[in-house]
């Protein structure tokens, strides 16, 4: 019985997925990876508690810090301990010596990752309203900013392992990707000059997107000023930004993606 | 393309070079090498002959720098899919997830592989039935061992390549993967094996091919490699002197010293007269400095990558 599903979907569906599976179970596997993925990037939705109910100014950074973090902890962070991991244990260099291809590989990799971020980035939604958030603006956009952040930040963490030696040394390869995710924060408090090339960070698309989707923010604006509609035409520019990320990470990795430990 | 007298594996005119300019360093110089189905080639050389860097090309992990390979007379680059459908590959060094049980491994294994055997089947090939819950963490390294063969065997591949399969096994495995693989080899699988232990290759082979600084210097069955080499004739004299002869016809010498030492009448001690071994035969190459321009190294392939990139 088994065997007529299998025969009946695509070879490369039937390996991505049974690939992703055994890295799903690997990294459930890992009680403190888990906890990391799940509970860490949900914590800043305490920021709510402290301001007024439906204060947009904490409203803004509960969200935008759930969804970086998210893109940080369970994507970018254990895509890319994941990856030096079996590659470290010689499953990647294996696994290409058979029917596998390098994409479906590397897929089963971000797999999990995304997933667990999608869990966060969905159950943020009844808390954050729960704890006196607005109701979102832009539901979807938001949903959609969870998925887009979450593949940006697989992709850069393969970027990340195509240099990174060991599984030890991503704890300092991780530095510029993290900081790159973090400057979009801090960034409202900076003069108009520097701001303007922090934008162009994946961070500062992501702080974009998630206030303009849910709080109708335009910009460093505080006041609530776009509508449904104006929500879509707002998030132009910060996908392109998330786009333009992805494309470079994925061209520098396919050009220096290593498959065996560095000796 | 393809039909049932192509070989199995064909290899003409390999070549590896790491690096370029200056520091290029030339692995492989131009290797043929041909396996037949329902055979086993072992493949014998020492430490930075490149027999992993041949085999590495074979396998699909890297391109040739010049040359050819053909598996079942296809090209292993542009038809990938149908080339990997039939091969297996068991690596110099087995690469788990400890964390996963040999049962989750296969499993995983099994949905990789076009048309899998069942994964009981294959647990009971290289009986592993008792270990199946077990995580591969706690298996012990023979058992890792044939838990990497499980997985070469999950597509039923006609041509097997096996990178020193036995290594670091207790003799009891040894023996039980030499089973296996003859098994395999019987019911019409190719398998291209390479190993250090040369009475692996005198106990499974069909042909032995011996590589030595990046080419084959000596390619046949065991009774035509071993045949190529002098047998010796040793003894010492009674004033302690002791002779070594190489010849190609042992009786013949050895009737001219025993002729000689009861004319004289001395008393040879230590006398030893035996025909080329594999392992002489080996040593004997191994012994042969390199037919090279650029100073010979000890270093092994990975060593040789790290220092070029």
């Amino acid at each position: 019985m088994t065997t007529m599903t299998f025969s009946s979907t695509s070879p490369a569906l039937r390996r991505t997925t049974g690939l992703t599976k055994a890295n799903g179970r690997l990294m459930l596997r890992n009680r403190l990876n888990l906890a990391y993925g799940f509970v860490l990037p949900l914590l800043p939705l305490a920021f709510l508690l402290v301001g007024d109910r439906g204060d947009v100014g904490s409203a803004g950074m509960a969200l935008v810090s759930v969804i970086v973090m998210a893109a940080l902890f369970p994507v970018y962070y254990n895509v890319l301990s994941m990856t030096v991991t079996r590659r470290d244990e010689l499953v990647l260099k294996r696994i290409r010596t058979g029917e596998t291809r390098d994409l479906e590989l590397l897929t089963s990799l971000a797999l999990p990752g995304v997933a667990v971020a999608m869990i966060v980035g969905l159950g943020a939604i009844p808390l954050a309203l729960a704890l006196g958030a607005p109701v979102p603006v832009n539901p979807v956009m938001f949903v959609l900013t969870v998925l887009v952040s979450a593949l940006v930040f697989a992709v850069l963490a393969f970027w990340t392992a195509a240099w990174t030696k060991n599984a030890e040394a991503a704890q300092i390869t991780s530095m510029p990707v993290i900081l790159l995710a973090v400057v979009g924060q801090v960034a409202i408090s900076f003069p108009e000059e520097v701001r303007r090339w922090i934008d162009l960070t994946p961070g500062a698309a992501i702080t974009d997107l998630v206030r303009s989707s849910w709080l109708g923010l335009d910009g460093p604006s505080t006041d609530p000023s776009l509508s449904f509609g104006e929500t879509w035409a707002a998030a132009g520019q910060p996908l392109l930004v998330l786009a333009a990320w992805a494309a470079l990470a994925a061209w520098l990795a396919a050009r220096s993606m290593r498959w065996e430990p560095r000796s | 393309m393809d039909n049932h007298t192509t070989p199995a594996l064909e290899i003409r005119g390999l070549r590896r070079t790491y690096g370029t300019g200056e520091s290029a360093y030339e692995a492989v110089r131009g290797v043929d090498l041909t396996v037949e189905r329902g055979t086993l080639l072992a493949l014998l050389g020492t430490n930075g002959a490149g027999k992993t860097s041949t085999m590495e090309v074979v396998e699909g992990l890297a391109a040739a720098s010049g040359g050819s390979v053909r598996v079942f007379g296809l090209d292993p680059v542009a038809d990938r899919a149908e080339a990997r459908r039939r091969t297996g590959v068991v690596l110099q060094v087995s690469g788990f997830s400890g964390d996963l049980t040999v049962a989750e491994t296969l499993e995983m294994e099994a949905a990789t592989v076009t048309d899998p055997r069942p994964v009981s089947e294959v647990v009971a090939l290289v009986d592993l039935e008792h270990r199946v819950d077990t995580k591969v963490l706690s298996l012990s390294g023979g058992e890792r061992r044939r838990l990497d063969l499980a997985c070469a065997l999950l597509g039923k591949p006609e041509l097997l390549m096996l990178d020193e399969p036995t290594t670091g096994l207790d003799p009891e495995s040894r023996r039980r993967v030499w089973e296996l693989v003859r098994n395999l080899r019987d019911e019409g699988a190719a398998v291209l094996l390479t190993t250090h232990y040369l009475d692996e290759a005198e106990e499974l082979a069909d042909q032995i091919a011996i590589m030595h600084a990046g080419r084959i210097v000596r390619e046949g069955t065991l009774a035509e490699v071993v045949g190529q080499q002098p047998s010796t004739v040793r003894y010492t004299t009674p004033d302690g002197e002791t002779t070594t002869l190489e010849t190609e016809d042992l009786q013949t010498t050895l009737t001219e010293v025993l002729t000689w030492a009861a004319e004289h009448g001395v008393r040879l001690s230590g006398l030893d007269a035996r025909h080329a071994s594999l392992e002489s035969t080996f040593l004997a190459i191994a012994g042969t400095p390199r037919s090279d321009d650029t100073p010979a190294t000890d270093a092994s392939t990975d060593d040789l990558e790290g220092a070029v990139r």
